[in-house]
């Protein structure tokens, strides 16, 4: 591992045992960038689409959503030519940064649609009684069809900005390994409930998070889907992941992560929940400075999609 | 191999409950008799919808309401090792206290946010002689409540419809009408099997996007014997 980077990110989506079973594609996505010009960023970004009839390109959707995110959240920060006006800086990601990624993200639905209309058989699966109703509503508010949720971290060494609309999780760990959620829990994300990109409210749904970095910034950042926390048995089993993994990253560095998180999100799917499951880690290369000589492992990883 | 991070992994509780009416008029007709038979038999098919869906914990409850109410089955049971004792009719109809003793079971906890909506089926042939309207608001009081599968059987013809579509809480969805055994037998096989099937499903919903209003889409029930009476009615 190169020791002058300042983040290492790996991340793995895997489709649901009960997809796999119905037939149905791994509806979630992530992507990832970062770089170290003008000053060390990255961003990170995992969606989940919500796979009911109503929304049958919920997989495009999410996968439009990811690209879409990054590529506002790099824009962003190559923008932000004084990162010591902090309070502007949050001014402006908190007022903008949402309504960039959406407004992007149904210009690209809008297109898709164009380039591949709704056939005269889209959306199958629905109930005879439903179907009449949900192609009006389709036709007239195409993005129905791509309803998919957002989860999105923009990391720099002075600050990092956390936007969510939709069920998922952010996990913050620190260096001690105090695991924290960084944005406030929604409640309306219940019983299969959630807010959506699609939703006609969606620039009102996301919440926003803003922490500057006074000392050393977060050891582990992680984003999921809500496939991965349902897949534990309670919350206190879930916090764990973010401490245990750091662990596991000082202990045997960050490459026994990057091998094993497909078996490890595998079982997580197959013995838990069942949906599709997708976990994004940023680390923080002090982390792994710290390992014992000779047990940080190499790989340099770019702008991604797993 | 590096351990597995994170804390126990669990497949997601799905609570089915039937509520049952068993007052002294499910005693004429043979209709207590028919609604033993009914569940008795649709256990095995709940358990086949249940192997298909092994990443739903379905547990069975039972509650009976007559005068009072008592639970007939009270821990929740894996469909694995759900048997039926048989019911039996006696006294008046005491629908609400039976819906806040749901409303307590279905608070957090016991109840967690991450569990599947529960299914709640209520059976009945007759109308509350207790506070009806206090036991749905304690119901409804409760998020689990509120965002449960709400379905009714109607057991014959006086079954009071107002008061069982305010249980369901959805104009899209009707009370399942039983007017002779073989619908009665009908309906507890689709909603053992259809509905339970349609509650293990985790799609997403969006709120508040499209024409539903269920964060459970429930197929349409089968035509046969929803309607209206007909000369086989025997209820």
């Amino acid at each position: 591992m190169s020791s002058d980077e300042t983040w290492r990110i790996i991340g793995k989506r895997q489709q649901g045992a009960s997809h796999v079973f119905l037939g149905m594609p791994n509806q979630d996505d992530i992507r990832w960038d970062k770089g170290d010009d003008p000053f060390p960023w990255a961003v990170i970004a995992v969606s989940d689409g919500h796979g009911s009839p109503k929304c049958f390109r919920s997989e495009r959707g999410a996968s439009i959503a990811v690209e879409v995110a990054v590529n506002v959240g790099r824009e962003f920060l190559m923008s932000q030519i004084s990162r010591s006006n902090l309070p502007l800086v949050k001014v402006w990601a908190e007022e903008k940064l949402h309504q960039h990624i959406l407004d992007r993200w149904l210009e690209e639905v809008k297109e898709d649609c164009v380039r591949k209309p709704f056939s005269a058989e889209e959306p199958s699966g629905l109930d005879d009684r439903d179907r009449p109703a949900t192609r009006r509503a389709i036709d007239e508010r195409p993005e129905i069809a791509y309803g998919a949720t957002l989860v999105t971290c923009l990391i720099t060494t002075g600050f990092v900005i956390y936007l969510q609309i939709g069920d998922g999780d952010i996990l913050s760990v620190s260096s001690e390994g105090e695991v924290s959620r960084p944005l406030p829990a929604d409640p309306r994300l219940f019983a299969n409930e959630t807010t959506s990109l699609s939703s006609k409210d969606a620039l009102l749904d996301f919440r926003f998070g803003f922490q500057v970095i006074s000392g050393r910034p977060p050891a582990l950042t992680l984003l999921s889907t809500d496939g991965y926390s349902n897949a534990f048995r309670d919350d206190c089993g879930f916090l764990k992941v973010g401490s245990d993994l750091l662990d596991i990253i000082r202990t045997d560095g960050p490459g026994q992560v990057e091998q094993y998180l497909p078996t490890w999100l595998k079982e997580a799917t197959e013995t838990g929940s069942g949906d599709d499951v997708t976990l994004g880690l940023v680390i923080w290369e002090e982390v792994v400075a710290r390992l014992p000589r000779g047990t940080a492992e190499g790989g340099v990883d770019r702008a991604h999609h797993e | 191999m590096a351990k597995r991070p994170g804390g126990e992994l669990a497949t997601r509780p799905l609570h089915f409950i039937w509520i049952a009416d068993c007052s002294g008029s499910m005693g004429v007709d043979g209709k207590i008799q028919t609604l033993n038979t009914a569940i008795r038999e649709a256990i095995p098919f709940m358990r086949q919808v249940a192997d298909e869906n092994p990443n739903a914990e379905v547990l069975v409850r039972a509650l009976r309401f007559s005068s009072g109410a008592q639970w007939h089955v009270s821990q929740p049971t894996p469909v694995a090792d759900f048997k039926w004792t048989d019911l039996a009719a006696e006294g008046v109809t005491d629908m609400g206290r039976a819906l806040r003793m749901i409303a307590d079971q279905l608070k957090m906890p016991p109840m967690t946010d991450r569990a599947l909506p529960p299914v709640l089926v209520l059976l009945s042939d007759g109308q509350p002689t207790d506070d009806f309207s206090e036991g749905l608001k304690a119901l409804m009081d409760q998020p689990w409540g509120k965002k449960a599968v709400r379905m009714v059987i109607a057991i014959g013809g006086d079954a009071d419809l107002e008061v069982l579509e305010k249980f369901i809480g959805n104009p899209e969805i009707k009370p399942l009408q039983a007017n002779n055994p073989e619908a009665l037998v009908r309906h507890i096989r689709w909603v053992s099997t259809a509905v339970l099937k349609a509650a293990s499903s985790p799609a997403s919903q969006a709120k508040g996007v499209g024409s539903s209003t269920s964060n459970v889409p429930i197929p349409s029930a089968p035509v046969a014997g929803a309607g209206p009476s007909s000369s086989s009615d025997v209820w």
